[in-house]
C-alpha cells in the first residue's frame, strides 16, 4: 500500500512543541510508507500544491495529514484529494495540534505522542475503503425561531433571496425587545420606527409566512427536511424546512434575584428599561439621580461573569438624557471600567461628562431606601475610601441575560447551550452563526449580548450561510451509513430493536436484517449491540478501531 | 396454584396422544446404555426420563435456527435447558410457535464425565444420594439460581412424598394439560424445593484469573457448546481480536513478551461480557473445556452480578427485554464518575 | 504485557464527535494541558463503542480507558447515549468483579465543557499513577 504523510509545522504552533524531524525520521522508509513530507502550513496555497503534487506523482494510495484538528478545512482538504485523483474518504486527519502540540509541554512526550498518533492513524487508514457521499434533495425554506431584529434581518433576506419563510414569535406582534426602546443611541429613532419599517418589508414579500402567539412543539428531521410542528392560535402547524435559524434573543436580567438592590421593593429604585418605557420622567431642580453600571454582569455571587456589553452605552445615553431635560440635576453613574465600545461611544462618554455627570468608579455595598431617599452606601476603588450618598431616584444599568425559552428550545432541537445559557456557536470565531447540527443557526442575542447593529448583521450573516447551504436545492450526505454481512447476520434482531432512527427492518424469508439507508442517521450503535459485528458502521468498522487502539498501545 | 395430578403413566399416555399427530415430536431425556442422555422420540416415548442426574450439554443447543412453522415439539427439560431455550426465543433464533417447554424440578447434575454407577430415575431417590454425598455435584448445580420448574409454558413440580405435579403457565401449556387425563385441581401440598438460592456477588481478581485460565488452549469449545452463543460467525472466528500469520508475528514483534496462545483473556472476558445478560449459569462450558478449567465460576458468577444490576434474571419470562436493548431514562444515576 | 521498567500509566479515550471530541479541541484551542499520555480516539456516538473495544484496550497495555459521551437527554442521535449507560454500568461492574475497579470510567461532558474534561482526565490519570507507584499488580 502506498501511503503518504504529511506533517504540518502550522507556523511554530505544531514545530514548537513537537519535534518533527523526529517524527519524520521514525516514519521514512517504514514499509508501506511511500513518502512523508513536512510544510510550515499545509492549509496554504503552496502547501496544498504540494499535497496534490505529491498524490499524483507519487501514486499514493491512502493520505494522513497530521495538522490541525478534523474539524477545521475538512472540506478544503477532501476537496483537495478529490481533485488529485484519489476518493476522500481514503484520507486520514490528525490532529496533532489540538491534541497534542497545545496540551503539552514536554517536547520529548509529544513527540512521543504524535508518533502513536500517527502509527494508530496509519494502522486504521490501511482499512479505509472509498466511499461516495449521497445526493439529497434540499427544500428551498427556512423557519426562523422569533420575530426580534435579529430575526426579522434574517428573513428579509432569505426571502428576497427567494426561500419560503416561515416566521414562529411567540407573543402577539412582531419585534421583539426593540419595541420598548424610545431612543436608540446614536441613530436618534424610535425602537417602533424600525420595526415598523421592517414589518412593512415582510409584508411585501410574497413568500415570508408569519404567525405570531405561536410556538415551536416538535421538530425532527435531518438537514433539507426538517419537520417542524408550531402551535398557532389556528391550532397546529406542521411545515417541512430545509433549515433553521434560532433567533429568539435574551431575557433583561431581572434584579429581583439579587435582594440586596431592594428592586421591587421601593418604587424609586428602576431599571433602564423601566426608564425607557417612561421617558416622561420630569426631572426638578436638584434631583439626585445615581446610575450603577453592571447590574446582572460581571457577578460571580449570580453566576454570571460575562460583561453584557450593551449596559455601559444604555447607563451613558439615559445620564445624557436626563442631563439634558435639566442640567440642574445631580447625576453620578457608579461603574467598575467604562466600555462604551461602539463607534463614538469613547465620544459621546467624553460628551457625557462634560456636561456634567460623575462618573465614579466604585463598588456599591449597600442600597438603603429611606424617607428622605435613597442611600448608596459603597467604597470608591480609586481613592480607597468608603462613602456614603442619597439620591432621589436609582437607576439599575441592567445586563442581558439568556432567553427563557432557551432550555426547552435547545431541548427540542438538540443543540448546547454554554455555561451561560446562551446558545452555543460551532467555534467562537470561525464558526459564529453555526451549531453543531448542520442546518440549524442561531442570530442575535441569543447566542451572547449584542448590540441592534451586532444582532442585525448577525441575523444577515446567518441567513447568508443559510441560503448557501439551501440554494442549490440539493446537498451531499455522508456516506457513514450502517450495512449488512448478509452471510454473517444470524437475524437475531437486536440491532432492530436498538435502533434509534428505526432504519432497521427485518426479512423473514432470508432470517437476516436489512438497513434502510434513507433513515440511517450513522450513529454505530447496532455495530456495538450486534455481538459479530455483522451489522457494521461504514467508516468506522470495528478493524479501523480496534488496529487504532493497537497502535495507540504499542510500545516505542 | 392450579394443576394435575400425574404420573409417568398419565405422562406417558398423554405424550403418545401428541406424537401421534403428524410432524409432532417429544424432546426429553431417555435410556441410552448405563446413561440417560437427550432423546428425540418420534413415536411412543417409552423410555422416556424426566430426571436426568448427568450432564453433558445443554440441550436447547439442538434447537438453534429451528424456524420451521409445521412441526410441533413438546420438550421436558431442566429449568436451565428451558430458559436457555427462551433467551433464543428472544433472540429470534427459535420459532416459537413450534416449541412447548415444560421445566421439571431439577435435583442436580454430576458430570457426564465422572460417571461410573448407575443412578436412579427418581427425583427423591437422586436428591438423597446428593444429600448424603455432593462431591461429584456440579459446581452450576451447587449453586443453582433456579432449580424449580417454574419457567417455560408449564412446569413439572415434584411434591414432598414424591408425588408429581404439573402446572400451566401459559396458553400452550394449557393446552398440553389437555391432554393429560384427570381433572385441574387446586394444589395444597408442599413441594421439595420450595425456593431458589440467594448467591453472593461473584469477586476475583487478576491472579486468580491467570491462574486458572493459564491452562487454555483457546479451542473455542466453551464458546461452541454454549446455549446462548448463537453468532452464526463468531467475532474470533477473524483476526481483529487475535491475530493469525504474519499479522501475528509483526504485533509480537512490535509489541514484546507474550505468553501464548495470544489473546486468552481477550476471548474469556469479551465473551463473558457478550453473554453476561443470556448465560443461565449451566456450566456447559465447563463441561466441554478439555482442560477442566472452572468456567462455570467465572462466567455464572459475572452474569449473575451484571444481571441482578438491572434486576434481571435469564429465561423467567419471554416478554422480559434483555437489558442491553432497552433502557430507562431515568436509570443509573451513578454511572458517571 | 507490561515492560519491566516503570512505566507512567496510559490512557485511551473513546469521545464522542458532537459532544466530548469537540470538547477534547475546545480544550486544545484553549491551550489547556493535560497528561500526554491520555490518547483520545474519535466515534461518532458514544454508542459505537463496542464494550469489546474497552476490554481489549485494558488487555492490551492501557492501564485506563474512558468513555466520554453526551449528558443524558442531549445525543445529538437522540437516545444513543442511554444505552452506552447501560452498557458502560455492566462493564464497570464486570471490572469491579475482577477487582480491576478504576480502570474504566464513563463521563458527561458536553461540546462547552473543555475545562472538566481536562478536570476528568488529569484526575483519571493521577489516580491510576498513585495506583501505580503503590505497587499494586494489574
Amino acid at each position: 500500500m502506498r501511503i503518504g504523510i504529511f506533517i504540518c509545522h502550522c507556523g511554530h504552533n505544531i514545530k514548537s512543541t513537537v519535534d518533527i524531524d523526529k517524527i519524520k525520521e521514525f516514519f521514512t522508509g517504514s514499509i508501506n510508507i511511500t513518502s512523508v513530507l513536512d510544510y510550515p502550513f499545509l492549509c496554504s496555497e503552496p502547501g496544498q500544491a504540494l499535497i496534490k503534487n505529491s498524490i499524483k506523482n507519487d501514486k499514493l494510495e491512502r493520505v494522513v495529514i497530521a495538522a490541525c484538528t478534523k474539524s477545521l478545512h475538512q472540506d478544503m482538504f477532501k476537496s483537495l484529494v478529490r481533485n488529485a485523483g484519489l476518493n476522500p474518504f481514503l484520507l486520514r486527519r490528525i490532529g496533532i495540534r489540538e491534541h497534542c502540540s497545545w496540551v503539552g509541554d514536554d517536547i520529548e512526550k509529544n513527540t512521543v505522542k504524535a508518533i502513536k498518533l500517527i502509527k494508530a492513524g496509519i494502522y486504521s487508514l490501511a482499512h479505509y475503503e472509498s466511499l461516495e457521499e449521497k445526493l439529497v434533495e434540499v427544500n428551498k425554506s427556512v423557519l426562523i425561531l422569533g420575530g426580534g431584529i435579529s430575526g426579522m434581518s434574517a428573513a428579509i433576506f432569505l426571502a428576497r433571496s427567494g426561500m419560503e419563510v416561515y416566521i414562529a414569535e411567540k407573543e402577539n406582534e412582531l419585534g421583539g425587545h426593540l419595541r420598548h426602546i424610545k431612543e436608540i443611541w446614536p441613530v436618534r429613532k424610535q425602537g417602533r420606527e424600525i420595526i415598523d419599517k421592517m414589518k412593512m418589508t415582510l409584508k411585501e414579500l410574497k413568500n415570508v409566512n408569519i404567525f405570531t402567539s405561536s410556538r415551536l412543539i416538535s421538530f425532527c428531521g435531518s438537514f433539507g427536511n426538517y419537520q417542524a410542528t408550531l402551535e398557532t392560535p389556528e391550532g397546529e402547524k406542521k411545515i417541512t424546512i430545509g433549515g433553521l435559524i434560532v433567533a429568539i434573543g435574551f431575557s433583561p436580567f431581572d434584579p429581583s434575584t439579587k435582594p440586596e438592590l431592594q428592586y421591587g421593593i421601593d418604587k424609586r429604585i428602576i431599571t433602564t428599561l423601566d426608564f425607557e418605557n417612561n421617558m416622561n420622567i420630569s426631572f426638578k431642580e436638584g434631583d439626585r439621580v445615581a446610575i450603577l453600571h453592571c447590574i446582572g454582569s460581571r457577578d460571580d455571587s449570580i453566576g454570571k461573569t460575562y460583561c453584557s456589553r450593551v449596559c455601559c452605552i444604555n447607563a451613558i445615553k439615559t445620564a445624557n438624557y436626563i442631563k439634558s431635560q435639566n442640567k440642574n440635576t445631580y447625576v453620578e453613574s457608579f461603574y467598575m471600567d467604562v466600555r462604551s465600545h461602539p463607534r463614538g461611544g469613547e465620544e459621546f462618554y467624553e460628551d457625557t461628562q462634560e456636561k456634567g455627570v460623575f462618573f465614579t468608579r466604585a463598588n456599591i455595598s449597600e442600597i438603603i431606601p429611606e424617607k428622605t431617599g435613597v442611600i448608596l452606601r459603597g467604597e470608591d476603588t480609586l481613592l480607597g475610601m468608603p462613602f456614603e450618598r442619597e439620591f432621589d431616584l436609582v437607576i439599575l444599568s441592567i445586563g442581558l441575560s439568556y432567553p427563557e425559552d432557551g432550555h426547552e428550545i435547545a431541548n427540542l432541537l438538540k443543540i448546547t447551550l454554554d455555561k451561560d445559557g446562551f446558545f452555543l456557536e460551532a467555534h467562537p470565531k470561525l464558526r459564529p452563526y453555526d451549531t453543531a447540527l448542520k442546518g440549524i443557526f442561531i442570530a442575535g442575542s441569543c447566542s451572547g449580548p449584542k448590540d441592534m447593529e451586532e444582532s442585525i448583521n448577525h441575523g444577515r450573516a446567518s441567513a447568508v450561510k443559510l441560503y448557501g447551504l439551501l440554494n442549490l436545492g440539493y446537498t451531499f450526505v455522508e456516506p457513514f451509513i450502517a450495512n449488512v454481512d448478509t452471510k454473517r447476520c444470524s437475524g437475531c434482531r437486536v440491532c432492530e430493536q436498538v435502533c434509534v432512527a428505526k432504519a432497521i427492518n427485518f426479512d423473514g424469508n432470508l432470517h437476516i436484517v436489512r438497513v434502510e439507508e434513507a433513515a440511517c442517521m450513522g450513529c454505530g450503535l447496532c455495530n456495538a449491540t450486534c455481538p459479530s459485528s455483522a451489522i457494521s458502521l461504514k467508516g468506522y468498522f470495528d478493524s479501523f478501531i480496534t488496529d487504532e487502539i493497537s497502535g495507540l498501545l504499542e510500545i516505542a | 396454584m392450579q394443576g394435575k395430578r400425574i404420573d409417568k403413566e398419565k405422562l406417558r399416555v398423554a405424550l403418545n396422544r401428541f406424537v401421534e399427530k403428524q410432524n409432532h415430536i417429544v424432546y426429553g431425556y431417555g435410556k441410552n446404555g448405563i446413561f440417560i442422555t437427550h432423546k428425540i422420540y418420534r413415536d411412543n416415548p417409552e423410555d422416556l426420563s424426566l430426571f436426568n442426574p448427568y450432564f453433558g450439554l445443554n440441550g436447547a443447543t439442538f434447537f438453534y435456527r429451528v424456524f420451521g412453522k409445521d412441526i410441533k415439539v413438546v420438550m421436558l427439560l431442566r429449568p436451565c435447558e428451558i430458559r436457555a431455550l427462551i433467551e433464543l426465543v428472544k433472540l429470534n433464533q427459535i420459532e416459537p410457535e413450534t416449541i412447548t417447554m415444560i421445566s421439571i424440578d431439577c435435583p442436580g447434575t454430576i458430570s457426564q464425565k465422572n460417571a461410573k454407577a448407575d443412578l436412579p430415575d427418581d427425583f427423591i431417590e437422586i436428591k438423597k444420594a446428593f444429600d448424603k454425598n455432593d462431591s461429584g455435584l456440579r459446581w452450576a448445580c451447587k449453586f443453582c439460581r433456579e432449580k424449580r420448574g417454574v419457567v417455560g409454558d408449564a412446569g413439572i413440580r415434584v411434591q414432598e412424598d414424591g408425588g408429581l405435579w404439573i402446572f400451566p403457565y401459559t396458553d400452550k401449556g394449557s393446552d398440553f394439560l389437555n391432554l393429560i387425563d384427570g381433572e385441574i385441581i387446586e394444589y395444597t401440598a408442599k413441594f421439595v424445593i420450595s425456593e431458589s438460592i440467594k448467591t453472593e456477588p461473584f469477586v476475583t481478581d487478576m491472579d486468580k484469573f491467570y491462574n486458572d485460565f493459564s491452562k487454555c488452549i483457546l479451542c473455542k469449545n466453551c464458546r461452541d457448546m454454549c446455549p446462548v452463543c448463537y453468532c452464526v460467525d463468531c467475532l474470533f472466528n477473524g483476526d481483529e481480536y487475535l491475530p493469525k500469520g504474519d499479522a501475528f508475528i509483526n504485533k509480537m514483534l512490535r509489541t514484546g513478551t507474550q505468553n501464548l496462545p495470544y489473546g486468552k483473556e481477550i476471548f474469556h472476558m469479551i465473551r463473558m461480557y457478550h453473554v453476561s445478560q443470556t448465560c443461565v449459569g449451566c456450566g456447559a462450558c465447563e463441561e466441554a473445556c478439555p482442560q477442566d478449567i472452572p468456567l462455570t465460576k467465572y462466567f455464572k458468577g459475572i452474569s449473575e452480578r451484571l444481571q441482578n444490576l438491572f434486576s434481571y434474571m435469564s429465561g423467567r419470562d419471554i416478554k422480559e427485554t434483555i437489558p442491553y436493548l432497552t433502557f430507562k431514562e431515568d436509570e443509573l444515576k451513578d454511572a458517571e464518575d | 504485557m507490561s515492560d519491566k521498567k516503570e512505566r507512567e500509566p496510559e490512557i485511551v479515550g473513546f469521545a464522542c464527535s458532537y459532544c466530548s471530541f469537540k470538547a477534547s479541541e475546545m480544550a486544545g484551542s484553549l491551550r489547556m494541558k493535560y497528561p500526554e499520555n491520555v490518547r483520545v480516539i474519535q466515534v461518532p456516538c458514544s454508542s459505537r463503542v463496542d464494550p469489546a473495544f474497552v476490554i481489549k484496550a485494558i488487555f492490551e497495555g492501557a492501564d485506563g480507558v474512558f468513555v466520554s459521551s453526551c449528558h443524558p437527554g442531549d445525543c445529538h442521535f437522540i437516545r444513543g447515549n442511554y444505552y452506552t449507560r447501560r452498557k458502560m454500568a455492566a462493564l464497570k461492574e464486570m471490572f469491579k468483579a475482577f477487582s480491576m475497579d478504576g480502570k474504566v470510567k464513563l463521563f458527561w461532558i458536553s461540546a462547552a465543557e473543555a475545562r472538566k474534561f481536562i478536570e476528568k482526565i488529569t484526575n483519571m490519570y493521577n489516580e491510576l499513577r498513585e495506583e501505580k507507584n503503590a505497587g499494586k499488580k494489574n
